[in-house]
């Protein structure tokens, strides 16, 4: 169930780091023009997440650039490098659980 | 970015001259198949749906027989390019209504200490705006002749 919703999460950021970067795409001369399509997606993927996930998500991204950061095959948190306990990782690993970094808060995603 | 720190993007293992897709999709799904299989990348779904969307944006495709579909992802490291070409051309509603032969798929992760992502991009606009680069590009089919050609640019 978690795994779903993680992987909703981070289709969700995938989406918000594309509509933050549309003016940037532009001045290098990509096709930027159905920007109305994007928006639509990042509305219909919110609402398949879970209300008090989603609403972590938005709290985080307040704070943060990236709500979600990777975590990275030596177990450092890529938002703020501190190095997490084994424990976290094992669980982390499989996705079963949204994990909040120790040190930063932020959301992690396992990439091993 | 000059042309000899972009080629520290590229990757031998992700050097397909001969690419089998026939469609936009079937390219997508080739190209995230091979960073998956170097392990670049851990889930190709999440990265076809981020790439699927960008398209949803506006094509990728350039003109002039090129594309770089592109996009940052959660899912991601490193920030890497995997370059692919086509003999017979794909169609891929690129802004000249050409298909593509030549293409740049370019996976960044949602932050880049460096902040290099723009600028590869625009690095790699720049490159291949030059006509004499893709006509290098397409006959290229070697690592060594393609690397060679970036580092030139």
């Amino acid at each position: 169930m978690e795994k779903k919703q993680i992987n909703l999460l981070v289709a969700l950021q995938d989406l918000d780091m594309m509509i933050e970067e549309i003016s940037e795409m532009k001045r290098l001369g990509f096709n930027t023009e159905r920007e109305d399509e994007l928006l639509k997606a990042r509305h219909d993927l919110s609402a398949k997440i879970k209300k008090p996930l989603l609403f972590s998500y938005e709290k985080l991204k307040k704070r943060y650039k990236r709500a979600i950061v990777p975590v990275k095959e030596d177990n450092t948190c890529l938002g703020c490098f501190i190095k997490l306990p084994t424990s976290l990782s094992s669980i982390g690993r499989t996705d079963s659980e949204v994990i909040y970094c120790e040190g930063c808060g932020r959301i992690l995603y396992w990439l091993t | 970015m000059n042309n000899e720190e972009l080629t520290n993007y590229f990757d031998e293992q992700l050097f397909l001259p001969d690419l089998m897709a026939t469609s936009k999709d079937e390219l997508f799904v080739e190209l995230v198949d091979q960073f998956v299989k170097v392990k670049y990348l851990k889930n190709r779904d999440i990265v076809l749906e981020m790439l699927r969307q960008r398209e949803n944006l506006g094509s990728t495709g350039i003109g002039k027989n090129v594309a770089i579909p592109h996009g940052r992802t959660t899912s991601a490291q490193d920030i890497m390019i995997a370059f692919g070409k086509s003999r017979q051309g794909i169609e891929y509603d690129a802004i000249d209504n050409k298909p593509v032969h030549l293409i740049f798929m370019i996976i960044a992760p949602p932050q880049d200490q460096s902040n290099m992502y723009l600028p590869i991009l625009g690095k790699m606009v720049e490159i291949l705006n030059k006509a004499k680069n893709r006509n290098k590009l397409l006959e290229a089919e070697t690592y060594s002749e393609f690397i060679e050609i970036i580092s030139r640019g």
